[in-house]
């Protein structure tokens, strides 16, 4: 594929900067906290057993994450910024509100791509309550493999 | 784990380096056996085959790993507010990644006693995940 001479990020793609999804419920799984704990060797006595805390690391496992209803406009993904942003700890077993959106789609010229696609969506997490529990956002660099040597999602 | 207080912290202050050595039994267990990803976590010719040069380390990994370090770094009273981070190369498994931090800010906000910190990975030296950190601290105030 050549690269294109015009932007490939269309209205319908721009339309859907802001547009917040429909709420997605996802529980704070003690299996999950004790694993990744287990996994990075984590004695933080704050998120042992029996505490009801849960690492904030766990949000990596939370369903209706910031890649639900991304827009593609190019095959290949790759991963390259991401961040998490927490306002409480996470309690073992509560169950959180996820509503995803899009903040921001632009395209790049140049490049090890040649030509790609920068799309950036976040998540909110919320309690039962309505409060803002955790945000998570990646930004993944959208390319044709085509026009670019292999490279992979992180 | 001790603890740290926003008033014993300074700009520059270094955070002690610590090894990672990530594996990809890590990358599986960390998402869970049963739960699908990405098949170059736990397969080092999938990784090749992407350009990788062998197994890849999960992104979400190192963010945990960064999250960790500072937290551990804070202490128990403290707590990390955000971790912001830019993938500027792929690792692969089995080799030693090094986490390094430095405190770059510290600031007062509504009440709150916040240091931001840039934290990296170094595979063989260089960077191959830059981080902004920020964290609360208490104050012996």
């Amino acid at each position: 594929m050549a690269i294109p001479e015009h932007s490939l990020i269309t209205d319908e793609h721009r339309a859907a900067i802001g547009r917040k999804s429909d709420p997605v419920t996802v529980t704070i799984r003690e299996e999950d906290a004790r694993r990744m704990r287990d996994v990075l060797g984590d004695a933080d006595p704050r998120y042992a057993d029996g505490t009801g805390i849960a690492p904030p690391y766990v949000i990596a496992m939370l369903g209706g994450g910031p890649r639900r209803g991304m827009p593609q406009v190019l095959p290949g993904g790759l991963l390259t910024q991401q961040e998490w942003r927490f306002t409480r700890p996470f309690r073992i077993g509560e169950q959180l509100q996820a509503i995803s959106q899009v903040y921001d789609i632009r395209d790049r010229l140049g490049g090890r791509y040649g030509y790609s696609v920068l799309v950036t969506q976040g998540t909110d997490y919320y309690d039962a309550e309505g409060n803002h529990v955790a945000a998570a956002m990646i930004t993944i660099t959208q390319f044709d493999p085509k026009m670019a040597s292999g490279r992979s999602d992180e | 784990m001790s603890q740290r207080y926003y008033e014993d912290v300074n700009v520059d202050d270094e955070l002690e380096p610590l090894e990672r050595v990530p594996t990809t039994d890590m990358a599986i267990d960390f998402f869970g056996r049963d739960n699908p990803t990405n098949p170059a976590f736990a397969d080092a010719e999938a990784g090749k085959r992407l350009g990788v040069g062998g197994a890849l380390v999960p992104g979400l990994l190192k963010l945990a790993w960064i999250t960790q370090y500072v937290s551990d770094w804070a202490g128990t009273e403290g707590m990390v507010r955000s971790v912001r981070a830019a993938y500027r190369r792929p690792d692969v498994a089995d080799r030693p990644l090094v986490l390094a931090g430095r405190v770059v800010e510290k600031r007062v906000e509504d009440g709150a006693h916040l240091v931001e910190l840039e934290v990296v990975t170094l595979a063989e030296g260089q960077p191959s995940t830059r981080a902004n950190v920020q964290v609360q601290l208490p104050s012996r105030g």
